[in-house]
């Protein structure tokens, strides 16, 4: 069978080969010199790189034991073996600071993908059945009627009540951000597999007797996925900042887990005694790690439309 | 720096900073109580409270806010005389000591009540009301309205129940009314709380010629109306309760000890004790109750803001639930008591502002004794202690505790790192704290944080309160047969030697076989305007608007 992937138009922005160059090394430079041409999305990627990287890094580079309190250093400002500071229980701020990517990311990227596969699995299905026979068409209804009920909660409340419902616990929060984000993309790839299933090589594929499990796995879910993805840089920047606030209001890791919202919490009180270093160091990591995730996510739209690329190609010379 | 403003007066960088702060206290107070309250007259108290009063049932509702409400709205028929705190200047206290020479042994005194009299043996009160004294609602206070309070208690079966059967009285024909104003109440058994309960914060006396007019036949004790309106013979009555928001007390002109010096009373609700801090430094607010630690120490620190820190009848402490293990075994629960770091504790998360809870009721109340403390940090005693037990090995289990309480979570933490050491891993659950309360009368949580006092300053009614089995504040499931007989012969005798001597060995006991993990006695500290004068400290913790007066 040779209609596939290929055929689509998620190809048809790829640039003929020039000087014979391998492709990966093509779209490295056509990356670099988005970079270079854009700083904005460098900050972004070296945001998020750096991010992971220090999660990653974290048992090995951080100074002190981040759920070990020491009444000897309770409330230490920054300075001295404790570059950031202590916190209410004699924790050392710049090791939970640099431990809680492992939770936030973790929590964000898990509750994201599930949500991704989850909204796009369901979103592919309704979008590609919609407007057919008469229990395809209720089933699609049923389906997008649902989705308006879920996005009709506000999006916070609604998580904590998931939270209050599977206990306190990382799966629970993992569960209600998915929760909370499948509408998202069932809406979004099931706008894209609306259009895509008009396109001639769709109906190829129909008249040439594949199933329609094998045309959205082979032809239509492989097109519509380019929006997705740069819906899932966003969203998990705004899922570090879900998880976060679910632990700022309690309903999110038990303490003393290194987890940023929770830390703001627990030094919030203290702005006012004039202990500003337990909530403000972690603050600023969480509202960092957001702005590069977003960044991320626009330079993910750019590239990912063929439109907006050629342009940018153009623009690159 | 300084400038000068519109009128001339020289301004400093420091009343910049001042209004700033102001301003910002006053943001955070929303709607125009913020201007309304650093513009308050002399005869308006602004208080910022956690939260205001849910009901102003006594029978029906113990947070925070309520009280506050139930001692400005209603009277009882005795009190304890006040004395000046002997630790801080300006500040008063009850008078809750043993005094054999005086009436009841006691130091307390008619309110609602001109005179009484008290059976030696303890099995009678009598009261002889004041004459003349008016309810909010014009109606003269009666022997009727101390009947029908009382007959409230056996109707409701709520609050009032328990200080029915803490004195005994098993049915409403032992309160009598013997004349106009004169009233009396009997026991089958002696009892020595008699006098002493009286002037207990939920002890106070109804209007009821106001609550029978209604009444109805839904609901023949005024429930909903007591709920949110008050009928009571206090110095204020109710001006304005919007829950969440904000309640105005308004001074009686009336009042049969005469008109209290704060005709305003704006009690409001501010949940965070950051801002209420805020709200006090910038001069928005008269006084901010419940402050945590830190903000005391900074507050103690500024110009026109006076902090009063004076012993108190609180306490807490983690109960360690008997009937889940492992902490039925008494090894394991001293154990946990010499991993407690508890003097680090009052240190670094109470800023030596609270003391060493090394006994088992409160220290200020006669009767106490510190002398079976023996739990100081001690991890190889801990280790050792396990191992007897046979848990050499340590043991996994959890310890709730408040949301809304700030000294909870450090504390928890810096046990979690303690316990480690001896094995034992502890994980930490953060309960709402709407639901905390529930949490605790649940009983189903191995380890969870109290903090609690006695309103009755006696040490029969402390350790019934927490140690006898069949109490419903026994949250932490303890029993023991001996120290059951021991606090039910005390219930039973108005000898106060004895009553001393038993209950001196069942602290003995309860010190020895550690139902809890003792903490601290947090104090009472009390944050308010320099200028505003009479602060007294009351067993129930509460402040009583009446108190106060403010320097002009």
């Amino acid at each position: 069978m040779s209609v596939g992937t290929h055929s689509g138009p998620a190809a048809s922005g790829t640039r003929p080969t020039a000087g014979g160059d391998a492709p990966w090394r093509r779209r490295l430079r056509f990356f670099l010199a988005v970079l270079r041409a854009r700083p904005s999305f460098a900050l972004g990627y070296a945001i998020v790189v750096g991010v992971i990287v220090i999660a990653a890094l974290a048992p090995w580079i951080v100074p002190f034991d981040p759920m070990t309190a020491d009444p000897a250093v309770y409330l230490l400002p920054p300075g001295g073996r404790h570059l950031l500071g202590t916190d209410g229980a004699g924790m050392d701020i710049f090791s939970r600071v640099l431990y809680a990517p492992r939770v936030d990311l973790t929590i964000a990227v898990a509750g994201t993908l599930v949500s991704a596969v989850i909204g796009g699995a369901i979103g592919a299905v309704v979008g590609y059945y919609e407007g057919q026979r008469a229990w395809r068409r209720a089933l699609s209804t049923f389906v997008m009627r649902s989705a308006d009920v879920l996005q009709a909660f506000p999006v916070f409340v609604f998580a904590i009540a998931l939270v209050a419902v599977f206990g306190q616990s990382v799966k629970s929060i993992v569960i209600a951000i998915a929760f909370v984000n499948v509408p998202i993309y069932l809406r979004l790839t099931r706008s894209q597999v609306l259009s895509i299933r008009q396109l001639r090589y769709v109906e190829a594929a129909y008249v040439a007797g594949a199933s329609d499990l094998a045309i959205l796995w082979r032809h239509v879910i492989p097109n519509a996925i380019a929006p997705l993805v740069a819906q899932l840089s966003i969203n998990i920047g705004w899922s570090v900042l879900l998880t976060a606030g679910l632990s700022f209001v309690g309903a999110g890791v038990v303490a003393p887990t290194p987890e940023w919202g929770s830390m703001i919490a627990m030094g919030f009180q203290n702005i006012v005694t004039g202990q500003w270093w337990p909530s403000v160091f972690p603050g600023i990591a969480l509202g960092l790690t957001v702005f590069g995730f977003a960044l991320v996510g626009a330079s993910i739209e750019v590239l990912a439309d063929p439109a907006r690329r050629r342009v940018l190609s153009g623009s690159l010379g | 720096m300084t400038t000068e403003n519109r009128r001339g007066h020289p301004v400093r960088r420091r009343d910049v900073i001042k209004s700033g702060a102001a301003l910002v206290g006053g943001a955070a107070l929303p709607g125009a109580l913020a201007s309304q309250a650093s513009a308050a007259p002399s005869g308006t108290l602004v208080v910022a409270a956690p939260a205001t009063p849910q009901s102003l049932d006594s029978n029906f509702d113990v947070s925070l806010g309520t009280f506050e409400a139930i001692a400005a709205l209603y009277d009882n028929l005795l009190e304890f005389k006040k004395i000046p705190d002997p630790k801080r200047a300006g500040a008063f206290r009850e008078d809750i000591a043993d005094h054999p020479d005086m009436p009841a042994g006691l130091a307390v005194q008619g309110k609602l009540a001109q005179s009484f009299e008290l059976d030696p043996a303890g099995k009678f009160i009598r009261f002889q009301l004041r004459p003349g004294v008016k309810s909010n609602w014009g109606n003269e206070l009666t022997a009727e309205d101390v009947k029908w309070t009382w007959d409230r208690k056996f109707g409701l079966k709520a609050i009032g129940a328990f200080y029915l059967s803490t004195l005994g009285l098993d049915k409403p024909e032992g309160v009598k009314v013997e004349g106009k104003y004169t009233v009396s109440i009997n026991l089958d058994n002696p009892n020595p709380l008699l006098a002493k309960l009286q002037p207990n914060l939920y002890a106070p006396i109804y209007d009821s010629t106001k609550c029978k007019e209604v009444a109805t036949a839904d609901d023949p004790w005024a429930r909903k109306f007591i709920e949110n309106n008050s009928a009571g013979f206090g110095p204020y009555r109710l001006d304005q309760l919007q829950r969440g928001q904000q309640a105005v007390f308004k001074a009686r002109p009336d009042y049969y000890l005469g008109k209290p010096a704060m005709d305003t009373v704006i009690f409001r609700e501010v949940p965070t004790s950051a801002t209420r801090a805020s709200l006090l430094q910038g001069g928005a607010v008269d006084i901010a109750q419940y402050l945590q630690p830190l903000e005391i120490m900074k507050l103690r620190d500024q110009k026109d803001v006076a902090v009063d820190s004076v012993d108190s009848s609180f306490m807490i402490w983690l109960e360690l639930n008997a009937k889940i293990e492992p902490f039925g075994n008494p090894k394991v629960r001293q154990a946990m008591n010499f991993a407690f770091p508890q003097e680090q504790v009052l240190k670094t998360v109470f800023q030596g502002l609270a003391g060493p809870l090394n006994g088992c009721m409160p220290n200020i109340y006669a009767g106490f004794t510190d002398k079976f403390w023996k739990y100081k940090y001690d991890p190889a005693m801990a280790k050792a202690l396990l191992k007897e037990a046979g848990l050499a090995s340590g043991f996994k289990t959890s310890l709730a505790y408040n949301a809304g309480d700030p000294v909870q979570e450090p504390i928890a933490i810096l046990y979690q790192t303690a316990l480690r050491e001896i094995g034992v891993e502890l994980e930490l659950k953060k309960v709402p704290a709407a639901t905390f309360y529930n949490a605790v009368s649940e009983r189903k949580q191995p380890m969870i944080f109290y903090v609690d006092s006695p309103w009755c300053p006696d040490v029969g009614y402390s350790m019934t309160l927490y140690f006898n089995s069949d109490s419903f504040v026994n949250y932490s499931n303890y029993k023991n047969d001996e120290v059951d007989k021991l606090i039910k012969d005390t219930s039973h005798t108005n000898d106060q030697k004895a009553r001393l001597e038993m209950m001196t060995k069942a602290q003995d006991i309860v010190m020895s076989e550690a139902p809890w993990v003792f903490i601290a006695y947090p104090g009472y500290h009390f944050a308010r305007r320099a200028n505003l004068k009479g602060f007294t400290y009351y067993t129930s913790n509460n402040i009583r608007f009446q108190d106060f007066t403010r320097d002009a």
